[in-house]
């Protein structure tokens, strides 16, 4: 079993109790991808501002989280159940946390977020547990877990990352206490540029890493 | 009033597993010949067709126009026209394509170059216009949108042609979901490549994205009669078929596929490794394949009725399972059905003529559903009695084709119907009935 197989194997209870998808195999690529530094990353728009809370509830700016460092940002909400969705992007935001770690050219250099899109449930403390779970006893990169104050602070955030939260009309998913939404994580520069956005398809943590040398490299240049 | 619950129940139910599905590593596209980024796969009973149509002068209000038909059987309004929004001017209205998140419908004109954003997420039944495009031209020389094509948070626009010459040679311009242009990527013209685009598509698991090829603004807007009497312009058609990096956006192979390859399609089944295309003027089947050794190849598979009668081969769909494929051919009329069970060589099972012409041709995720329109270009349809402009819904049981409804474009006074998309209901936006909430526009 290589490195990247026994980090999974260590994540793949996820802090949440949730059972999350073995991406043991998500390195296991089916090509070739390109070397870090011989592409370039677009700049698709900003990372838009907005209020955030952090922890221990103190308001903050959300781009004292974007800008800065390189940074990975996620949206979930912490009682998400699917396995394929929210526990899945925390799960391998900390498997790249992990890597990262190792790197001692992109340990310094990252930040991994994540930003709640429920407000009514996940408060400054919810958000704690959340972290402990994912924090407790590993080191790496700084990892910040963010809420917002109300709906009314989120939707313009949401909107301006382009992540869409929907309901079923006839109320099954709110009465169930879903947000369906379709998974996103957000690779940002230290301008505060999003320069690529992972769905499920593009979510492999090989093709993640060279995007952030990629961006590394970039700054060198 | 029981039935129409049921079948709400039955949406959302579709709906909610769709999204399951898109979380998924193992799933891969929306109603089959969408993006695989698109989000709200819609594997239920569709609520709608969405039906880009090209304005007539002197017929209703004489513009391009996105209508709305009610799909749902379900609905008193099954089979009719249920809402229109008219741009107000001609451009030769042609494809559409959804974003990621499925908020909006991007409809494009060939002629003028615009681009229209249309919010289908705020009231399904009646989508709005909600912002105009007009620097594709300005901002990077290309002409034409063609395919509309959802990367995350972005849409891939390939051109069709070029504002200095109004020839083949083009490139695909990439926009965020704003609006905003974020970079260009010119077709390739060395290592054989013929700088020609037209259709766009993505398959994430192998991190390549597939181009293919057909002509220029000179010939598109060209009457085909005249066209076809012309040797110089005949030249003047894409033969070539690009594999591209996606991650890198950059040209890796170029295959030779004569005659104009068209529409692209994967096959959605897990595991498999190949496209398919159809070549207009060669009217051919073409798989886009791995190798045993992994290298992409391409090869002609089969052909589409008698080529030697030219019967343009237009519109193709692949069914969700990759075992079967329907293509239109314009100029005869006909719907075929092919076998794909053996990709490499495809059976024709099933023919019929649905109309004096036909061009688009979308079918519903588990394929009991086809729907086929009629217009191919403005100076491409037939004239007289067999310009027929309609949409025309079907069943399909496996071995016949039986109407389910039809629209009548110039009865209702619409005009030419081109590309079709599938809508729902079943879902609506959390939160919208935040104050302040801002519409898709100013986003």
């Amino acid at each position: 079993m290589n490195a990247g197989l026994l980090v999974v194997a260590s994540l793949l209870s996820a802090p949440s109790g949730v059972a999350v998808q073995d991406v043991g195999k998500a390195d296991e690529l089916g090509f070739v991808p390109p070397a870090p530094g011989s592409y370039v990353l677009q700049h698709i728009l900003r990372a838009p501002e907005g209020p955030v809370l952090d922890v221990r509830g103190q308001p903050r700016r959300l781009s004292r989280f974007t800008t800065g460092k390189i940074t990975l940002l996620s949206l979930i909400y912490t009682s998400c159940g699917d396995g394929s969705g929210c526990p899945l992007a925390s799960h391998l935001l900390a498997q790249l946390r992990e890597r990262a770690d190792g790197n001692e050219k992109l340990r310094s250099r990252l930040r991994f977020v994540t930003l709640s899109f429920d407000p009514d449930n996940d408060t400054p403390e919810a958000m704690r547990v959340y972290a402990d779970g994912y924090l407790s006893g590993r080191t790496g990169p700084p990892w910040n877990f963010l809420t917002t104050r109300s709906r009314r602070e989120l939707v313009p955030v949401l909107n301006g990352f382009g992540q869409d939260v929907w309901m079923a009309v006839d109320g099954s998913s709110e009465k169930a206490g879903k947000l369906p939404h379709l998974l996103k994580a957000f690779l940002i520069d230290r301008h505060g540029w999003i320069r690529e956005i992972y769905t499920t398809s593009f979510f492999q943590p090989l093709v993640v890493l060279n995007d952030m040398t990629t961006l590394l490299l970039e700054e060198q240049h | 009033m029981l039935r129409a619950s049921i079948s709400s129940m039955w949406l959302a139910a579709a709906w909610l597993a769709s999204f399951t599905l898109i979380a998924s590593p193992g799933a891969t596209a929306d109603e089959t010949c969408n993006s695989p980024y698109i989000g709200n796969l819609i594997k239920g009973q569709e609520d709608y067709v969405y039906v880009w149509t090209l304005g007539i002068e002197g017929l209703g209000d004489g513009s391009d126009k996105l209508v709305t038909i009610d799909a749902n059987p379900a609905s008193k309004t099954y089979g009719k026209v249920i809402h229109k929004v008219s741009v107000g001017r001609r451009g030769e209205a042609h494809h559409m394509g959804l974003t990621d998140d499925r908020r909006a419908l991007w409809a494009g004109g060939l002629d003028d170059s615009r681009i229209y954003v249309f919010d289908i997420a705020k009231n399904p039944a009646k989508p709005r216009l909600v912002k105009t495009i007009t620097d594709l031209s300005a901002k990077t020389g290309y002409v034409g949108p063609h395919t509309f094509y959802a990367l995350p948070g972005r849409v891939l626009v390939q051109g069709l042609s070029n504002s200095q010459d109004r020839g083949g040679v083009t490139g695909i311009a990439v926009y965020n979901n704003q609006g905003k242009i974020v970079a260009r990527y010119p077709m390739p013209t060395e290592g054989g490549g013929d700088g020609y685009g037209y259709d766009i598509a993505i398959n994430p698991k192998k991190n390549v994205l597939l181009t293919s090829s057909f002509a220029g603004k000179q010939n598109y807007m060209t009457s085909l009669g005249k066209l076809v009497k012309d040797p110089e312009a005949m030249k003047h058609f894409g033969n070539t078929m690009v594999l591209w990096d996606l991650k890198a956006m950059k040209p890796t192979k170029i295959f030779s596929v004569p005659g104009a390859p068209l529409e692209i399609r994967w096959s959605l089944n897990s595991g498999d490794n190949w496209a398919v295309t159809a070549t207009a003027l060669t009217s051919k089947i073409w798989l886009i394949k791995q190798d045993a050794k992994g290298d992409w190849q391409a090869q002609a598979v089969a052909d589409i009725g008698d080529a030697s009668k030219i019967p343009l081969p237009v519109d193709i769909s692949i069914r969700a399972d990759g075992k079967g494929l329907w293509v239109n051919t314009f100029m005869d009329g006909k719907t075929h059905y092919f076998d794909l069970t053996n990709p490499e060589k495809p059976v024709q099972t099933f023919e019929k003529v649905t109309g004096k012409q036909v061009n688009m041709i979308s079918q519903s995720w588990n394929g009991e559903r086809v729907y086929i329109s009629s217009s191919l270009l403005a100076n491409w349809d037939k004239t007289g009695t067999d310009d027929e402009q309609f949409v025309r819904a079907f069943h399909w049981d496996g071995k016949e084709l039986s109407p389910a409804f039809e629209v009548d474009f110039l009865k209702e006074k619409l005009g030419r119907a081109h590309h079709m998309k599938l809508g729902s209901k079943a879902l609506k936006m959390a939160f919208d009935d935040v104050p302040g909430r801002p519409p898709l526009a100013s986003r």
